[in-house]
């Protein structure tokens, strides 16, 4: 569980930080202090885990999350997943102390402060699960944070926009590979484990850590290629490397802590992760020897030519992480303690230097290393910090970049092979070019002359604080080994190892000071040297021809789209029909089709039914054919009567209740909406409907035609299924034969309400989101916008038309008489007893809690049909539709979630009056107090408030100077 | 033989619905939607395991009579439902269109392109 809960900190974090409260009351200092006492109260806590993991060896905690899929939150800390938590923690606290002062505008601030939190949250759940798929979630949450954080200035900044996308694009692409790479490991790694048992799927990493023959399954190749591109795209490895200088439009802090302390190293991480099972094949290690040296060699040729301080830091940064996947690549897993000992060593120096960048930029408004010059007299803090940092970097002896540097060539001297010396000079040549560029950083931007007078804006003094912290640690962590460094590495390193700050003069050692000199050399032409690195094709290059190829491919597709909307349903609607048509399929099943003789038998209730199907039908062409709206709204409401009436002689009272309330509702609906449409844009559609167009006959046919193979095809389809529907072999036997314990007499109730009240639930949700979307469209969605509402030239046919007819037919929706404004009065009262009655005795006869809010709503409905929304609303003033949606969807889940508190499952039945002892009471009444019946009032509140909202939002009155006409209804 | 002409007028309804949205009147177009969503309510109705002459209630099935379907009927009852609250939200689709280009005939909207 403290796993879970610490891993939940940085999230509860970034959630608290985004309250309005904290947001007002708490300055900028109070939430930097907040939060970079949290981070250093994270680190402390994982400081204190040492001696347990040192004794336990791995601390393994697990949440069952969805049993039935054997997935699990689980957490894994060993010595590992401490150090990269370590850092995450240790790092942050500095990093957010840091952006309180490099930020200026409070709101920005906390803006940055709670995507950088959730950020870190993300982090520490990559080293810290224990699951595949929970570190891929993670790892994909770390993608999307950075992806925000580098676009952060992306509101008016256009490079940080393309380096946001350049590099979720990149680290996106990669997660893909490795979610199929990940799954492929965990089914090999259940083989393995299970071979007799049914469990195909391993995915908790001290498992698959125990499946020792994953290097010859023979899914090998395949998963480990997967797994490689995804932590080589994550840790910014070549020819991926290029979305790292890209991110750099992060706002420093973000670069200092995802793009070199902790995200691009996810990568490695997983790497480490695995390498204990996948080290043993060659593929494994020779992959990631010569990724990572290629990387390696290219990121510090390329970072010298950098004229932006952080490209320079970038590049460099690509360089580090080749190294370190080039050491966690070294055969027998040799160069493990080197590895770690560089990222301790680079997360330390990188990210100073990173904040010296920043605090420059801050300072002097520039980063180019052209422009700077001289800044030692005016920032004597950020000087040392510098000078001691990029020592460190270059690996000047007794820093801990020393120590990294010296680790690093013994393991890669120790490499016994035919490419040897290659892989010797490359290692040679990158770090000579890495110690050029520190060099350079002190020299260029420190000490030359400055070659333009720079405006210094003297930032606060704590902004040094971070820099210096991480500075010193880089000073101090080499001599401090046994204490502190040692301790750690044992727990992340498999094997028993050495570690000395100096160990003689050794060969390491000279290399060590040559490779020194080597880089002073450089130095000291840089100028010309600078001027002729060039690289003749780059990843970069590759990213962007694909780019523009997508967005040719869109702009192609784009001349195919007419832009009409009838259009597309046409193609679509067409498509199905000339597919039914050219597979066969329809006349395959008429072929099929066993034609049982028609029952020539007709009961009297048959001839009914076939009456109503006949005025179904036939309201249904009426629809078509009549010429005024109205007509055709009411036309639809015979259909949904007609339909009703067949409800009603197939035995299903409850259904013809809700049909006829619902259609009367939509038929109003529809009403009310008309009165709210233009007279002359309704008029000049239905005069267009038949003429109009000069290829209306071909369109008129087409639409024939779609609408008839369509209608043929619903025709066979329901025969077929109405004609060998299963006889009396349905859950509906067991229904009949259970409603009575549940104390209900209606078994369709007890159906709604109880064995399936779960769907009821959702299905009240769906409709109260139907509501708000109603409300939200008409609300939101009225205001005319210049460039999407066409100039009123092109549908201005208002001369067309006599006045006359224009006022006739928008009489046609008026409704305020005194008569109909007496029934209106008289109905609400009846309307709501009727509806209390519904809901309290629905168990018992027709009607339920549905029918109850539809009643009421209606009576509701006819207030604003026949009164108007202004008028309604002053003489409704205690119906609130929004609060009683909430209140009924409020009751609805308490109700659902009790059960659960007594022990029962979740919208378990309940027999309140039972447990109150006032059954008999109760029963006198014909009543029965159960969780059914709270559900039914519960949907009752929530049906009558959605159809408010629905109401209330048709009928608001449109803006009256844009209309012309008046609204009917009001 | 009911049977046969319930799926015929199933397989009607349904074609003028088809048709309905096909055409330019966008209020036609919504009406013809909502009869979609009746055809499709009519072959539930129709589709019941098995019928009988009473409802289905619990002292009609212990007094041994046959009777309806129940579970049918109470997925058209939730199908009601849930199909008057999307037709709801295309009335506010027609209605805020109507609003905001000044027509209901769909033709006169062409702008779905950029």
């Amino acid at each position: 569980m403290e796993l879970a809960l610490f891993t939940a900190v940085p999230f509860c974090l970034a959630l608290l930080l985004a309250t309005p409260f904290v947001r007002t009351t708490l300055n900028k200092l109070s939430q930097t202090t907040l939060t970079a006492l949290v981070f250093a109260a994270l680190f402390a806590w994982l400081i204190g885990m040492l001696p347990r993991v040192q004794e336990a060896g791995a601390i393994s905690q697990t949440i069952v999350w969805i049993p039935s899929a054997g997935i699990s939150l689980s957490f894994y800390l060993d010595g590992l997943a401490l150090l990269f938590g370590l850092i995450i923690t240790g790092i942050g606290a500095l990093i957010f102390f840091y952006s309180g002062f490099y930020f200026e505008d409070a709101k920005e601030h906390n803006r940055f402060i709670i995507w950088l939190a959730a950020f870190a949250g993300a982090m520490l759940a990559v080293v810290l699960s224990g699951n595949v798929l929970m570190m891929f979630i993670a790892w994909e949450l770390t993608s999307i944070t950075s992806f925000i954080l580098i676009g952060f200035k992306g509101a008016e900044d256009a490079a940080a926009r393309h380096g946001a996308f350049k590099a979720l694009f990149v680290t996106g692409a990669g997660a893909l590979a490795l979610i199929v790479g990940l799954v492929m490991l965990s089914a090999a790694a259940g083989q393995i484990l299970h071979p007799q048992q049914e469990i195909r799927f391993v995915g908790d990493f001290p498992s698959i850590l125990q499946a020792t023959t994953l290097h010859q399954h023979e899914w090998y190749l395949l998963f480990v290629l997967l797994i490689l591109i995804g932590g080589f795209t994550k840790s910014a490895q070549f020819p991926f490397h290029f979305w790292l200088p890209g991110a750099m439009s992060a706002p420093t802090p973000a670069s200092a802590y995802l793009h070199s302390a902790t995200m691009v190293k996810a990568g490695i991480y997983l790497f480490a992760r695995l390498s204990p099972v996948l080290y043993l094949n060659e593929l494994w290690t020779s992959s990631l020897l010569t990724v990572g040296l290629v990387t390696m060699l290219v990121g510090a040729y390329f970072a010298v030519k950098q004229r932006d301080l952080k490209g320079l830091l970038a590049y460099s940064t690509v360089s580090k992480l080749g190294a370190i996947v080039a050491l966690i690549g070294l055969p027998n897993q040799s160069g493990l303690k080197a590895a770690f000992v560089a990222i301790i060593a680079h997360a330390l120096y990188k990210s100073a230097l990173f904040l010296v960048a920043g605090t420059i930029d801050h300072a002097t408004g520039t980063r180019s290393i052209d422009r700077l010059g001289g800044l030692r007299g005016k920032m004597p803090v950020i000087f040392w910090v510098t000078v001691i940092s990029a020592l460190s970097m270059a690996g000047l002896p007794f820093l801990l970049g020393f120590l990294a540097k010296e680790t690093l060539l013994d393991a890669m001297l120790h490499y016994t092979d035919p490419w040897t010396q290659l892989v010797m000079i490359m290692v040679f040549v990158s770090t000579a070019f890495t110690a050029m560029a520190a060099y350079m950083l002190i020299y260029d931007v420190f000490l030359g002359r400055p070659r333009e007078l720079l405006q210094i804006h003297q930032p606060s003094a704590w902004i040094g604080l971070g820099p210096a912290l991480l500075a010193a640690g880089s000073l101090c962590l080499g001599l401090l080994l046994e204490p502190l460094l040692v301790p750690l590495l044992e727990l992340a390193v498999p094997k028993s190892f050495e570690l000395h700050l100096f160990v003689g003069f050794n060969d390491v050692f000279l290399l060590s000071v040559l490779i020194l000199l080597a880089g002073f050399l450089l130095f000291l032409v840089r100028r010309s040297l600078i001027r002729h690195i060039t690289f003749p094709l780059s990843g970069d290059t590759i990213y962007r021809e694909f780019i523009s190829y997508v967005e040719w491919a869109g702009t192609t597709i784009l001349h195919a789209q007419s832009g009409f909307v009838r259009y597309y349903l046409v193609i679509i609607l067409g498509a199905v029909a000339a597919v039914l048509i050219l597979s066969g399929t329809l006349s395959d099943v008429v072929a099929g089709q066993q034609i049982i003789p028609p029952d020539p038998s007709v009961s009297i209730t048959d001839l009914a039914k076939v009456f109503m199907l006949f005025l179904t039908v036939a309201a249904g062409l009426l629809t078509i054919f009549v010429r005024e709206h109205v007509k055709a709204a009411i036309a639809y409401g015979v259909i949904g009567y007609a339909i009703g009436v067949i409800f009603l002689i197939n035995r299903a009272p409850d259904v013809a209740l809700v049909q006829l309330l619902v259609e009367t509702m939509a038929t109003v609906l529809i009403i009310i909406m008309l009165g709210r449409i233009r007279a002359d844009a309704r008029l000049k559609v239905i005069n267009s409907l038949w003429t109009g167009r000069h290829d209306y006959r071909f369109g008129l046919l087409r639409d024939l035609g779609i609408s008839i193979v369509i209608g043929l095809a619903v025709f066979v389809f329901s025969l077929n299924a109405l004609q060998n529907r299963p006889d009396r072999h349905s859950i509906a036997e067991w229904h009949l034969a259970n409603a009575k314990t549940v104390n209900t007499d209606d078994v369709v109730g007890a159906i709604v309400a109880d064995f399936r009240g779960t769907d009821t639930l959702l299905e009240v949700a769906v409709f109260t989101t139907a509501a708000l979307g109603v409300l939200t469209l008409l609300a939101r969605g009225g205001q005319r916008r210049g460039s999407l509402a066409p100039r009123r030239a092109q549908v201005g046919v208002l001369h067309e038309f006599d006045a006359s007819v224009v006022e006739e037919i928008q009489d046609a929706t008026s409704l305020s008489t005194p008569f109909t404004r007496s029934v209106s009065f008289i109905v609400l009262p009846v309307a709501i007893l009727i509806g209390v009655a519904q809901v309290l005795y629905g168990g018992s006869g027709p009607g339920d809690g549905f029918t109850a809010g539809v009643t009421i709503g209606l009576a509701v409905s006819l207030w604003y049909v026949v009164l108007g929304y202004n008028e309604a609303k002053k003489l409704l003033p205690w119906f609130r539709p929004a609060l009683i949606v909430r209140l009924g969807l409020v009751i609805a889940i308490a109700n659902a979630l009790f059960p659960l508190l007594i022990g029962h499952g979740f919208m378990g039945h309940v027999e309140f009056d039972q447990a109150l002892g006032i059954y008999d009471i109760v029963g006198s009444f014909g009543l029965h107090i159960t969780s059914s019946l709270i559900f039914e009032v519960a949907i009752a509140i929530a049906v009558m408030g959605g159809l408010g909202i629905i109401i209330e939002a048709i009928a608001y009155p449109t803006d009256r100077s844009h209309d012309g006409f008046e609204g009917a209804v009001s | 033989m009911t049977e046969v002409l319930f799926a015929l007028s199933i397989g009607i309804l349904f074609g003028i619905g088809v048709f309905q949205l096909l055409r330019r009147d966008l209020i036609k177009a919504a009406i013809g939607f909502a009869i979609l969503f009746s055809a499709i309510n009519l072959f539930f109705v129709a589709a019941g395991a098995f019928e009988g002459d009473f409802a289905p209630y619990v002292s009609n099935v212990e007094a041994g009579r046959q009777t309806s379907d129940p579970l049918i009927q109470a997925l058209i009852l939730t199908a009601i439902v849930v199909s008057f609250g999307s037709f709801s939200l295309v009335l506010g689709f027609v209605n805020i269109i109507s609003r905001r280009y000044d027509t209901v005939d769909s033709d006169d909207i062409n702008k779905l392109k950029h």
